[in-house]
């Protein structure tokens, strides 16, 4: 009893131990059936005790256990052997999935009876497995990252040699490594003079740069790189260069070793460019003080000029225009027409002197606008009025399509007056007898656009901006029948710009008509 | 009827077609070339308008106009100047002198004798 009572204690104890285990263990007795099954067993291959001790191993959860291998295992190995080890065991179960076991079994003589136990641990090494499939995955990643990094090296050097800027790469004792192949064309040096030398070697000596050392020794092993010195060097190859040192230290992968990466961009020219810029600036700023100053002297000779035609002209014109009036006695029908012709001429200076100062004004930013509110509707009928007997007399056709809803604007109505006035003249005197001529003006969102045109004898492709130089008279045998001062239009324009407008003109070409069409803000846009 | 326009300018000419184109219009003329003559002849005849240019050889018009309204006499003469400069500087000058106007040259001698007893009457 003694003895029983002892052999039942070491069972126990070896099933606590069976307990304590993670790794499932299974005893079997002799005829394969299940003794004693550890917790962990229960827990992985999801069976409960009722229905596993006693049975027969192949026949465990629906005889999921009927394994091949297991049988060749425990039928013919443990026999012979007593022992296997770390029998590796793949195996797809209806309730836990396809497992990788490792199995290792013991052969054990009950002390005192004549019996046997079989002692199956079961570890389940899927996971493991997976982890281990994934390593060598990563290591076989690892070996292709391997090609690529003499791959990336191989890049890395094509960059070096591509860059047209000069690099140069140096080990920790700053001896050059390799060198960019725009180093060698830029800098005069051979490959077998530069491999292996020191950084200040280099070519006879000339790359010892005090600045460079400082760079070097000091600055890059503190901050590991520099970015933008400005270095001056005169080298004896090349003559004085101005360089911009970029630096970089990095440290090799797999050794302790660093090495030094260093990019040289010569800056002399830009350097140079940027001084005759600035030299340029320096004159630029000069020239436009003395055309400032010399505007002022125009425009001051334009007003004095204009001050002296004018009293000459007050003459001229007063006198004709008294005679012509027959104030002081009646005239002969050819002295009538010749002071005529003196009065008309003479108003054709003036108008001509008028414009001029215009210009002048414009350009001189001078000229402002007098703003009111103007009711251009009844404005453009009035001046439409001042045409009908020249266009009645010359037998041209007039159009005149105002829109109902035009608002009245604010502008200076003397200039708008004055540019309407010069292009429906433009129109008249531009189209010959029997053609037509118009005038439309609508309302857009912020703007009125007022446009007028005629059927005349238009304006050539290559001469459409030309009309806007100044003194510019198309060149066709109207001109010599035509009066003008070649002003009116660049004129316009410009008053139409005073007033934040545009103006164009458009012709489909020689003879075939012109339309020149502006705008005029409501509210105005002008800053006086 | 007998009303007496004085007119200083030195240019003859101007002086000339001013002076018919007043006298047309029915004015006693007096004629000065000069400033210093114009304020004499204005404290001699009283006249009901002067008509003066800007630039006068001896002073500006505005400074001579400046005198003339000192003088109690002649500090109520309406007066009209005439100017063929048409830049804006300057112009302020003559804001300052009251009861006075701007016609600028070339005159319209259709309109100027009009325009002149226009100013005489309400200025």
């Amino acid at each position: 009893m003694f003895w029983n009572k002892t052999a039942t204690k070491t069972q126990e104890y070896s099933e606590s131990i069976i307990n304590t285990v993670r790794e499932p263990l299974i005893a079997l007795d002799q005829d394969l059936r299940v003794v004693s099954v550890s917790r962990s067993f229960y827990e992985v291959f999801k069976v409960k005790p009722e229905e596993t001790v006693g049975q027969l191993i192949y026949d465990l959860g629906n005889k999921q256990w009927d394994i091949p291998k297991l049988r060749e295992l425990l039928e013919t190995i443990l026999p012979q052997k007593a022992t296997f080890d770390n029998y590796e065991v793949e195996h797809n179960f209806t309730t836990i999935g396809k497992r990788i076991m490792l199995l290792n079994a013991r052969q054990i003589q009950r002390v005192r009876e004549k019996e046997r136990i079989i002692l199956l641990a079961i570890e389940d090494i899927t996971e493991r497995k997976e982890i281990e499939n994934g390593l060598e995955k990563a290591r076989r990643e690892l070996e292709s990252t391997k090609i690529s990094e003499d791959e990336a090296r191989e890049y890395a050097e094509s960059i070096i040699n591509t860059v047209r800027e000069p690099l140069i790469v140096m080990d920790q004792d700053l001896r050059v490594v390799s060198v960019s192949r725009s180093f060698y064309d830029f800098f005069k040096v051979n490959p077998k003079d530069t491999v292996g030398q020191l950084i200040y070697d280099l070519g006879n000596e000339q790359w010892n740069i005090p600045k460079l050392r400082e760079l070097l020794e000091t600055i890059l092993p503190q901050k590991s790189s520099f970015d933008n010195y400005e270095v001056e060097h005169d080298f004896a190859t090349i003559g004085r260069r101005i360089m911009l040192l970029n630096a970089r230290q990095i440290q090799r992968v797999l050794g302790k070793e660093r090495i030094i990466l260093l990019a040289i961009e010569d800056i002399t020219v830009r350097r140079e460019v940027e001084n005759g810029l600035e030299k340029a600036h320096e004159e630029l700023k000069d020239l436009a003080k003395e055309l400032e100053r010399s505007a002022r002297v125009k425009s001051e000779f334009l007003a004095n000029m204009s001050h002296e035609l004018r009293t000459p002209l007050n003459s001229i014109n007063g006198f004709s225009e008294v005679l012509y009036d027959e104030t002081f006695g009646p005239l002969n029908q050819k002295q009538r027409q010749y002071v005529n012709n003196v009065l008309t001429s003479g108003k054709h200076l003036l108008l001509l002197i008028n414009q001029i100062l215009d210009m002048a004004k414009v350009e001189a930013g001078k000229m402002k606008l007098e703003l009111s509110n103007v009711p251009i509707k009844s404005l453009l009928n009035d001046i439409s009025l001042l045409f009908v007997d020249m266009v009645n007399k010359k037998e041209i056709a007039m159009q005149i399509e105002i829109a109902e809803d035009l608002p009245n604007i604010e502008a200076d109505e003397l200039k708008v007056k004055e540019i309407i006035y010069n292009l429906i003249s433009n129109s008249v005197k531009f189209t010959p007898e029997g053609g037509r001529i118009g005038m439309r003006a609508r309302k857009l969102p912020s703007e009125i656009e007022i446009t007028v045109w005629d059927t005349g004898i238009g304006i050539a492709v290559e001469n459409i901006e030309r009309v806007f130089e100044g003194f510019f008279r198309v060149d066709t045998p109207y001109s010599r029948l035509t009066e003008g001062t070649g002003l009116g239009l660049p004129l316009a324009r410009k008053m139409v710009e005073l007033h934040g407008g545009i103006l164009s003109v458009e012709s489909p070409g020689l003879n075939k008509g012109t339309s020149a069409r502006f705008t005029l803000p409501i509210v105005s846009r002008a800053d006086n | 009827m007998g009303k007496k326009a004085l007119v200083i300018d030195d240019n003859g000419n101007n002086l000339l077609l001013e002076k018919d184109l007043l006298e047309v219009a029915g004015f006693e003329v007096y004629e000065a070339e000069n400033a210093e003559t114009g304020m004499m002849l204005a404290r001699r005849e009283l006249p009901d308008i002067i008509i003066m240019d800007v630039r006068l050889p001896d002073m500006r018009g505005t400074e001579a106009a400046t005198i003339l309204r000192l003088d109690e006499a002649t500090s109520n003469i309406p007066i009209v100047f005439v100017t063929a400069s048409v830049m804006t500087e300057g112009m302020e000058e003559l804001r300052t002198i009251g009861r006075s106007a701007l016609i600028s040259k070339p005159i319209n001698t259709r309109t100027f004798a009009k325009e002149v007893i226009q100013l005489m009457d309400s200025l």
